[in-house]
């Protein structure tokens, strides 16, 4: 998982056009899968830090807790009805968004492209 | 140059008292259908079917902008009011329109709170219809989120609606079209998302009226995509199940706007919907 944040963080960091979505995005968002917690630190845009947990003291503005079968799906290069969002991993019992979620929906298309960073790309697989 | 076969028009129609100046799109000859789109979109949604020459041979589309939405302004006034769309001003918007457009009986093919509303229709006013596709449309969805999110001076409505709705758009959908869809709810109007889904996530009036849905006089399908997390396949299977008669069809590879975000895809779909609006009588 810690390399998957880290190709993630990458990508972003090389993505103009998110770096321009998320320019007044510099929050912590905590991101758990099979309950590992990873605590993602944005700066105008950038992620800045990925801080693995797990913590009680590191303050989070917003949280997605899924699973990793459902990752690995939701990143898939076509997934499956329900896998191919965020909001639908929470639809089928798969996921759980927490916190403000008025922060994320105000960033919810810079938040969900950057989860689908990690998605296979169709020509990767050819 | 060539033009698209679509043309567009004005006119004003009288709901509820007041004047609404509303646009609408047409091509095509023969059968008359009437398009109504989703919440917080408007005709665009409906330019794929309307340039199909294979469909507008023997039908007549209809799609028009409902007040406040696209190019139809709001009404005088609308500055100081709160947009809420209720269930009956919107019958009488849809009835308006049939009525000022001089159609006999059209086919009412709606999506989303379009479909909503064409079985409200329907259940209220069957005689004033031949057939009904109701498109993305389930009795009754309480929202899982806050209406109010989508109108609020900090922060840009559409841009927060497109994100949300962007969840109901297939992957199979290709890149171009998705984006054109998420393009209409980007610009709609202030408040205008938030007023619709008042509407789509408040009024439960259709559950008990579904059963008076008489299906023998005036068919009525169901279209549903795999990928919508609105109203999903259950939701559809749900309501089909209530009205006597009802069909209902499961489209895997599709989302919540199945004519603008993957037309070639949701063709057949409601090419075959269409041939289902044909009531023993008439064949």
């Amino acid at each position: 998982m810690r390399a998957t944040l880290a190709m993630m963080q990458s990508r972003l960091n090389a993505t103009p056009y998110l770096l321009r979505l998320g320019r007044l995005f510099s929050e912590t968002v905590l991101l758990e899968v099979d309950g590992a917690e990873y605590y993602l630190t944005f700066r105008d845009g950038r992620l800045d830090q990925i801080a693995e947990g797990p913590s009680r003291k590191t303050p989070w503005r917003f949280a997605l807790r899924t699973d990793g079968d459902a990752l690995a799906q939701f990143w898939q290069p076509v997934p499956k009805p329900g896998f191919h969002d965020i909001f639908g991993l929470v639809k089928i019992g798969r996921g759980r968004i927490d916190g403000d979620i008025l922060c994320l929906v105000k960033n919810l298309r810079f938040f969900k492209d950057f989860m689908a960073l990690a998605r296979t790309r169709t020509e990767e697989l050819a | 140059m060539s033009f698209e076969p679509i043309t567009g028009r004005y006119l004003t129609v009288t709901v509820q008292g007041r004047r609404q100046r509303i646009y609408v799109e047409m091509a095509g000859e023969g059968t008359p259908v009437l398009c109504l789109h989703t919440a917080g979109a408007d005709t665009r949604q409906w330019r794929h079917i309307l340039n199909d020459t294979g469909l507008t041979k023997d039908h007549r589309f209809y799609a028009f902008d409902m007040p406040w939405h696209g190019k139809s302004l709001p009404p005088e006034g609308f500055q100081t009011e709160e947009y809420l769309l209720t269930t009956e001003a919107y019958i009488e918007t849809v009835l308006a329109m049939s009525r000022a457009l001089g159609l006999d009986r059209p086919i009412l093919a709606g999506c989303s709170m379009g479909g909503r509303i064409a079985l409200q229709l329907a259940a209220l006013h069957g005689d004033a219809f031949s057939g009904f596709i109701a498109i993305e449309a389930s009795d009754f969805q309480p929202a899982w989120y806050d209406i109010d999110w989508f109108h609020r001076p900090d922060a840009h409505g559409g841009e927060m609606g497109a994100a949300l709705v962007s969840a109901n758009i297939s992957p199979h959908a290709p890149d171009s079209e998705r984006w054109n869809t998420l393009w209409m709810f980007m610009q709609s109007g202030p408040g205008v998302f938030r007023g619709d889904l008042s509407f789509y996530t408040r009024d439960d009036s259709l559950i008990g009226r579904l059963p008076r849905i008489d299906t023998t006089r005036t068919p009525v399908h169901l279209l549903v995509g795999a990928y919508d997390l609105t109203c999903t396949p259950e939701d559809a299977r749900r309501t089909a199940a209530a009205i006597p008669g009802a069909t209902c069809t499961v489209m895997e590879e599709l989302g919540h706007f199945p004519m603008s975000e993957h037309p070639a895809a949701f063709r057949p779909f409601f090419a075959d919907a269409l041939d289902r609006m044909k009531v023993p009588a008439d064949v």
